[in-house]
């Protein structure tokens, strides 16, 4: 396709600023939300087998529920039933914390039977290993509030602004050539031709996914000032979301139909929906709610990991239903599908298997463009003397290795410390925090410090003695139990120390490339190792690009 | 092609166009489909759609702005843009 070469390259270097300027904070949302796809996997895996107490079938969710309120009466305001999901206690309410935001203090009740049919109930402070990674997901671990937002958040808008232009821009330039090199992986050409094709294979094949996630960040970091728009200038009013009309004389829990009928009518909604968790809300206030997850493995769901269904627990009213079946929810249906496609919550564990990929592809899709970025730049040697490569290329490279390797080793050791410091830490939640923000720091401070192409190197080797080190955790825990650490007890957090095994893997496949590279790539790169006393360069290392 | 038919950058006027007008133009048109287009302005749930898709429009108009021969064409065609979307929205309500 012929494209006005003026306009090539004005999209060239759109392309340029935009990906240089949102592409390392990209990175780490999208490591971090390859992640959050098995979030309630990861706070399972975090948690020792003793702070979740075993499941129970179903249709003894109404004696439970007797018994634990007899001995805790606070349950009449509110609690959370988990249908046989091991991952979760099969009833839980809150002392303190545990609305909606981040609380790294909350404490938890946990009750259930046993196999005699007795009450067990323990208070824990729940692991909250995925809402962290989530948070950093959210936010690029920027911290800090702006108003009632948070300002990760709004950065990681106006990031995705910048990433949707860096799509379009990618594509316009892409164009004319884009069926000659689509395929073609020019491994023997050079580095840099290879770099370069990686990364328009995986910026084209993958570009719908890409659109969807920019498009979807930007409404939900800035879905206020759209909606105050919208009111002040289109509608003229707020039609704000409806809510029926609260209760004359508030109930209470001994007004609550049998668990079994609340279920039963849930089920009912949808063919194809099953109720997963229900949350009772306000049970002992006019506004009574029972917000209840809904999974169907054949839907596209409305929220990261179900549809919602709001009823009123007392009459079983419908209040609120994000997968309603009448014609005239046909709108709010759309709108489902674009959370459910940033989501990935479609297609059962296949299709979280399949964001998790995509989730990590892009995040390969921006260290190649950052990479991309400095081999442009990089000063070519002419003569025996070798060029001292610019400042804002050291710089950058010594940023791009520092912050998205560093994010992820910094997940790494966390995930790890996490396991070893359960048993000697009041609150592991904060162990959480200061060990993803130190090591964080370090590697940043490590690349800066030794330049790139070390920082890159020791870098992948400790995220790789990192990764090996959680199954290792694990087998240890098996044969010294007195250790204080625990190993997985169920299928889906064994799956959690076999994904560290093959990252462990990847990264000392990585760490082993880059160390080939430093000694046998072209020797005026930032990504040479030229030892000081012996800086005359032998003719095999002369640059050939 | 000579000097004067090639596009000129003009990086900050156009980003500038594409962001202000670009938005103002995406809420005219939004406007436009939430009143006259299926369903009208009461249907339930077309709030929200019809913020999402405030995003597409807007972003769009930002990433193709550099097209514009310059900052004064950005500026009269998507002006342009508005007062006609802006106008038939006010008008026709």
């Amino acid at each position: 396709m012929q494209i006005r070469s003026d306009i090539l390259r004005i999209y060239q270097k759109v392309h340029l600023w935009t990906g240089i300027t949102a592409g390392i904070l990209l990175f780490i949302c999208f490591f971090a939300g390859a992640l959050t796809m098995f979030k309630p996997q990861l706070s399972a895996w975090a948690s020792p087998p003793t702070s979740i107490l075993p499941q129970i079938a179903t249709a003894q969710a109404d004696e439970l529920l007797q018994q634990a309120l007899e001995q805790h009466p606070e349950i009449a305001k509110g609690f959370t039933l988990h249908l046989e999901d091991d991952k979760h206690a099969p009833l839980t309410w809150y002392s303190h914390g545990g609305g909606r935001g981040l609380n790294l203090n909350a404490e938890q009740w946990q009750a259930t039977l046993d196999e005699h049919g007795q009450l067990l109930t323990q208070k824990v402070q729940p692991s909250q290993l995925g809402t962290l990674i989530d948070q950093l997901h959210r936010t690029a671990g920027i911290p800090g509030n702006l108003g009632h937002e948070q300002l990760g958040v709004l950065v990681m808008g106006v990031a995705s602004i910048l990433y949707f232009m860096a799509l379009v821009s990618g594509v316009i330039f892409l164009l004319p050539t884009l069926v000659k090199t689509l395929f073609a992986l020019r491994q023997k050409k050079g580095p840099s031709r290879f770099w370069l094709d990686s990364h328009n294979l995986l910026g084209i094949t993958a570009l719908p996914f890409h659109i969807v996630i920019a498009i979807t960040v930007v409404v939900f970091a800035f879905h206020d000032a759209f909606y105050d728009a919208l009111g002040e200038f289109v509608y003229g009013k707020t039609p704000g979301f409806s809510r029926g009309a609260p209760l004359v004389q508030p109930l209470n829990i001994t007004h609550l139909p049998p668990i079994r009928e609340i279920i039963a009518t849930a089920n009912q909604h949808a063919p194809g929906y099953e109720a997963r968790t229900l949350t009772f809300m306000g049970l002992d206030t006019p506004r009574p709610a029972v917000r209840i997850e809904m999974y169907n493995e054949q839907a596209l769901m409305r929220g990261p990991l179900a549809d919602f269904l709001s009823l009123q627990p007392y009459s079983l009213e419908t209040q609120f239903s994000t997968f309603s079946p009448t014609a005239a929810g046909t709108w709010g249906r759309i709108v489902a599908v674009f959370f459910g496609l940033h989501f990935g919550s479609f297609g059962g564990m296949p299709g979280r298997w399949l964001y998790f990929f995509m989730g990590l592809s892009g995040a390969m899709l921006f260290y190649s463009g950052n990479l991309l970025w400095l081999e442009k730049r990089r000063q070519q040697q002419k003569g025996a003397e070798l060029p001292q490569q610019p400042r804002k290329v050291r710089l950058m490279a010594a940023a791009t290795v520092g912050c998205c390797l560093g994010a992820m080793v910094a997940v790494a050791i966390t995930m790890l410390l996490g396991k070893w410091l359960y048993s000697w830490v009041t609150n592991i939640n904060h162990s959480y925090l200061w060990s993803y923000y130190l090591c964080f720091a370090a590697a940043v401070l490590y690349s800066f410090w030794r330049g790139a192409a070390r920082a890159a190197i020791h870098l992948l080797r400790i995220g790789a003695l990192a990764c090996i080190a959680m199954p290792l955790t694990s087998v240890l825990a098996t044969y010294a139990p007195s250790l204080g650490i625990w190993a997985p007890h169920t299928l889906t957090t064994l799956m959690v120390d076999l994904v560290a095994l093959l990252f462990a893997f990847g990264f000392l496949y990585s760490a082993r490339l880059t160390q080939q590279r430093t000694v046998n790539g072209p020797a005026d790169s930032i990504w040479a190792i030229i030892d000081k006393q012996n800086s005359a360069t032998p003719a095999s290392r002369l640059s050939v690009y | 092609m000579n000097e004067r038919s090639k596009i000129q950058p003009d990086w900050f006027g156009k980003t500038v166009c594409g962001l202000f007008l670009g938005f103002a133009l995406a809420l005219a048109l939004v406007g436009c489909f939430a009143w006259f287009g299926p369903g009208g302005i009461d249907a339930q749930d077309k709030y929200q759609f019809n913020m999402w898709l405030l995003a597409p429009i807007w972003l769009s108009v930002l990433s193709f702005v550099y097209l514009f021969h310059s900052t004064r064409r950005a500026l009269l065609w998507l002006g342009g843009a508005n007062l006609l979307a802006w106008g038939l929205l006010l008008l026709l309500r």
